[in-house]
């Protein structure tokens, strides 16, 4: 079964870890995700500037060695990450900014990713809350 | 179509009942997060899921349990994360309360 994955929460909250063991989970189980897709402050679990105190789980550095392992489809919502000052290199150099944070295999792109995962997976699967 | 139900927040701070009462006879609910704290013996929102109809199934994620030392009663199964997933497959829709 195909899953679409999308994370509304920031890196801190307890739902940015579920929806990290949900997605390991669904590749466990012989499942395929067809694309993660961070929201609103989920878009910080793509922030690589993003420094976790050593005693908590680094999830943005968890989400990464997820995404590179397996070469998942992962995109952060462009209008979501700007707002929050969450820049690639493309988008700072069209600003004029100097801060540079998600860098491959995170990309940048619209909410139609979202609306265009939702169709293709079998199931999609939302994480926020508390 | 039936739909699985995820809920996070916790009963206490967001109203249950005004979710519950959008459950469909066939649909099915999963408590994770502060949502688990629903089950606290004696408390209205457990009133509240135990007057739902026998056919809504209810399921609690067990680490989210542990965390907050709680037991789940008869009625509501307990999953893990291959748990969690193999639920999102029976049921046709998964609808998040964020």
């Amino acid at each position: 079964m195909k899953f679409a994955i999308a994370l509304f929460s920031p890196p801190h909250a307890p739902s940015s870890r579920r929806a990290l063991r949900f997605a390991e989970a669904v590749l466990a189980g012989g499942h395929e995700i067809n694309r993660l897709f961070f929201y609103r402050d989920g878009v910080y679990n793509a922030a690589d500037s993003i420094v976790t105190p050593q005693d908590e789980s680094d999830l943005p550095a968890q989400w990464r060695a997820f995404v590179e392992r397996h070469a998942l489809d992962a995109v952060v919502c462009v209008a979501a990450a700007l707002r929050r000052g969450v820049l690639d290199s493309r988008e700072a150099q069209r600003y004029g900014r100097v801060a540079v944070v998600p860098t491959p295999p995170w990309e940048l792109s619209g909410l139609g990713q979202l609306h265009e995962a939702a169709q293709s997976a079998d199931r999609l699967v939302c994480f926020g809350g508390d | 179509m039936t739909t699985l139900h995820l809920l996070s927040r916790s009963p206490f701070g967001t109203p249950l009942d005004s979710t519950l009462r959008l459950l469909g006879v066939r649909d099915g609910l999963l408590l994770c997060g502060d949502a688990c704290h629903a089950l606290q013996p004696g408390s209205a929102p457990l009133q509240l899921l135990e007057h739902l109809p026998d056919s809504v199934a209810l399921h609690a994620l067990a680490e989210d349990l542990e965390a907050r030392n709680l037991m789940a009663p008869e009625r509501v199964r307990v999953v893990d994360y291959p748990g969690f997933v193999e639920l999102c497959t029976r049921y046709d829709k998964v609808n998040g309360w964020l």
